[in-house]
């Protein structure tokens, strides 16, 4: 009883104290002009509305610590050992830079292993490059290699000796990103690939009769028969929130939707006719209801729809094979990969989803060593293999495709040799595909645009004509010069 | 009727605080502030004054596409391109329907609440207060994932027996999802607001209501004449909160971005905000700027409509 009295005080107090702000907020304009800033601290949902600046703002007090003692290390006898630091989001990688760091005494690694780029690392790089405090090097997808350009966060290592040698090293489309199709310098170091291809249920196709497609106009024939089979069955889910899904199959196409080669970017995203007609021609399965538009990518409900063989194929990169493995465990032995459907019969045109470099971000004091590691990294036959093995890469580099794990059948898909299919797309990417400067931006208006198709509202010609004009307004914001 | 919520609150907020401000001791209350004015100025001020000081430049760029950026001063042209920014505007619309509806309706849940559980008809207070305060205590991610499942058209058990009885509803569609998020604040913070209201009606004296039961008055009778009227300025509080975690919306949007393909990369003004980060950081400053801007001009509104009513 009396502990019930005492708790009725406290809530009152408490009370007293939340009505006195109340009261206070009331009274003169002069008192209510602090409140709300003050009490927005309290509000419920109060974000910080301000959370960008005050991420730079802290990076910047931190810097000056930083820069001495790395200074420090630049006057330091150069018989001493360079530091360096490395942030990737690819599991294992401490267990890869470890070999390296035993090897070699003079040049040693510290990785940190963070968060994917699009989830908050790369604003961490930019901040980080603005305030002198970014790690030597970082993991960055190809898609956002023009972007960091841009922003003036890369070292060009192209002077390093043993980066141009490098070159042959790789499959030539990933050095294509990496040297911007050979507009001279090399801002990174090719890590991985997302060749794509077409995984399937291969009980569905053979219990309807069906072929796995080989054309897209087979592809779209299999959509309708396996809709016409069971309504709620379509042959893939059309992902809204993965635009650069969808960009790999415009790469698959032939389309080109920026051109960095001239002395303004050249947007082509609603004028290309290749990626027309690749939009009229998802857009012919939406509108016919035979792809579920309802299905997020990489989400509870798709890895649920993957198992109750509601949903038959996804056209995706190799790494996705790791992805149904390891989602949707209920199709053990049922999957199968076959290449990517063809715009032409008998081609071998493949488009990339994803694969990322190592770069060498700006205002690193060790560039040519940081080159060097970078190197080593991704052309290193044990690097590749722990890479692989460890954090599932696809590697980049030429020798990557005989590791012995990549020669090896993969048990989930009945051992099928799948990445002998991933190694022949690969070879059918085409090289001289570019990415816009501001790629985050075209990835949002392509997405807005393509949840408004899903939704009913709008067509995917539309979704790219809005993409094409909210990246000119942004690469204008830049101030980056635009070809029209 | 209104000079009773006067008196009451008057008698609330002890009145010989503001006498003893003047005087020799007047610096005094400053020292008891200093551990929390220097947090406040370090991380509050003086990231705001950055965000504002960045909203006045904007990128240069010599050398074509990947020439040198550099920043310029601009004057207020970044504000310009903020007000015409369609998207911006399209989500601060967006958030006002919903705040206009969600905030009214989980104010009434609030108070509804808490009147109930001041009422001599409900046992088990200390009990039932906890329970209607819980939700507040859930991480906003986790209670819009929670959520998130309870929407799934395919996972959801709820939709399954929706569906069983022959009601189809995407609560995750272009027209549903932004209610589905209201329904999600209002779970989150029906309770939290509650309980300031429930203190409000707490400290009102017992005394008020024997001689309202003496007069004969009923139990809906002194909830409608005197508690209600009591809690107002609870309720103006509760409201200012509101509105600004409404202009503020942000996390159920993003986590639903995940899980419905309704929700685009400008849905609310944080939103928005978040995008344009990415590439530009000026704009993004001067669009934070503005919403913070806004967000006080409306709360102010807000409490002098409210102040005047209460006035007359």
């Amino acid at each position: 009883m009396k502990i019930a009295l005492h708790s009725r005080r406290a809530i009152a107090l408490l009370g007293i104290g939340a009505m006195t702000l109340g009261v206070a907020a009331c009274g003169s304009s002069s008192d209510s002009a602090a409140t709300p800033a003050a009490s927005s601290s309290a509000a419920p949902a109060a974000s910080s509305s301000s959370s960008a600046a005050a991420t730079s703002a802290d990076s910047s007090s931190a810097a000056p610590a930083e820069t001495s003692s790395s200074a420090a290390e630049s006057a330091a006898p150069a018989g001493d050992a360079v530091n360096l630091t490395f942030s990737t989001w690819v599991p294992g990688m401490d267990k890869v830079v470890d070999l390296w760091n035993a090897k070699n005494p003079k040049i040693q690694v510290k990785v940190s292993i963070t968060p994917n780029g699009g989830s908050g690392t790369y604003q961490n790089f930019l901040n980080g490059v603005k305030a002198g405090t970014a790690p030597d090097l970082g993991q960055i997808e190809y898609d956002s290699l023009a972007n960091f350009r841009v922003q003036d966060a890369l070292e060009d290592i192209s002077a390093v000796p043993g980066v141009k040698e490098a070159k042959d090293s790789f499959i030539p489309w990933t050095w294509g990103q990496v040297d911007f199709a050979g507009s001279g310098g090399v801002y990174a170091i090719p890590q991985d690939a997302g060749p794509m291809a077409m995984f399937y249920r291969k009980d569905i196709f053979d219990g309807l009769g069906l072929k796995p497609p080989t054309t897209w106009a087979e592809y779209a024939e299999a959509a309708a028969k396996i809709n016409a089979a069971d309504p709620t069955h379509y042959i893939t889910h059309f992902s809204q929130g993965d635009p650069n899904w969808y960009t790999g199959l415009l790469w698959q196409a032939g389309a080109k939707l920026f051109d960095n080669s001239g002395d303004g970017v050249k947007v082509n995203l609603d004028s290309d006719p290749k990626a027309a007609e690749v939009n009229s021609y998802w857009q012919d399965l939406i509108s016919k209801k035979l792809v579920a538009t309802n299905l997020q990518g990489f989400s509870p409900e798709l890895y649920k729809a993957w198992d109750d063989g509601s949903i038959a194929t996804w056209i995706s990169a190799a790494w996705g094979y790791s992805t149904i493995r390891d989602n949707a465990p209920a199709g053990a032995g049922k999957w199968a990969v076959a290449p990517m459907p063809q715009w032409t019969a008998g081609g071998n045109a493949a488009g990339n989803w994803g694969g990322s470099s190592t770069a060498v971000l700006k205002g690193s004091k060790h560039v040519a060593e940081a080159a060097q590691f970078a190197i080593w990294l991704n052309t290193d036959p044990e690097a590749l293999t722990m890479g692989n093995k460890l954090g599932g890469l696809y590697p980049a580099a030429v020798a990557g495709a005989e590791l012995p794990a990549l020669k090896e059948g993969v048990a989930f898909y009945g051992d099928q040799k799948i990445f002998d299919v991933f190694n022949e797309a690969s070879k059918g990417v085409d090289a001289s595909f570019q990415w816009g400067p501001t790629m985050t931006d075209t990835y949002n208006a392509i997405k807005d645009g393509v949840a408004a198709t899903l939704g009913g509202t709008s067509t995917l010609a539309d979704a790219f004509k809005l993409a094409q004009e909210k990246t000119v307004a942004s690469l204008e914001a830049q101030a980056i010069p635009v070809v029209k | 009727m209104t000079t009773t919520a006067a008196d009451v609150s008057a008698g609330l907020a002890p009145a010989p605080s503001t006498k003893s401000r003047s005087g020799p001791g007047k610096w005094q209350p400053w020292l008891f502030l200093f551990p929390f004015l220097i947090p406040f100025v370090l991380f509050y001020v003086a990231p705001i004054a950055y965000a504002f000081y960045q909203s006045l430049f904007k990128i240069e760029r010599t050398g074509g596409i990947f020439g040198k950026p550099s920043q310029v001063f601009a004057g207020l042209s970044q504000y310009a391109s903020v007000f015409s920014d369609q998207d911006f505007r399209a989500s601060i619309l967006r958030v006002l329907v919903f705040g206009i509806v969600q905030i009214p309706v989980m104010l009434l849940i609030s108070l509804g609440l808490a009147l109930l559980l001041d009422s001599t008809l409900v046992y088990f207070k200390r009990f039932l207060r906890i329970s209607f305060f819980v939700p507040y205590g859930v991480p906003g991610v986790i209670a819009a994932i929670m959520w998130g499942f309870i929407y799934s058209p395919n996972l959801s058990p709820i939709v399954a027996l929706l569906n069983k009885l022959n009601i189809s509803i995407d609560f995750l569609g272009t027209h549903v999802v932004l209610w589905s998020i209201a329904n999600v604040v209002t779970w989150t913070y029906a309770g939290y607001n509650m309980l300031i209201i429930y203190s409000a009606l707490l400290s009102i004296p017992q005394e008020i209501f024997e001689a309202a039961r003496l007069d004969g008055a009923s139990n809906w009778d002194i909830a409608r004449r005197i508690k209600i009227p009591s809690v107002a300025p609870a309720l103006v509080l509760t409201g200012v909160f509101s509105i600004i975690g409404t202009l503020q919306l942000f996390t159920e949007a993003k986590v639903f971005t995940n899980i419905s393909t309704a929700i685009t990369s400008s849905y609310t003004p944080n939103l928005v905000v978040l995008a344009k980060a990415q590439n530009n950081y000026n704009q993004s400053a001067a669009l934070s700027v503005t919403l913070a801007v806004g967000t006080f001009i409306l709360s102010f509104l807000f409490l002098k409509l409210t102040n005047r009513r209460a006035g007359a």
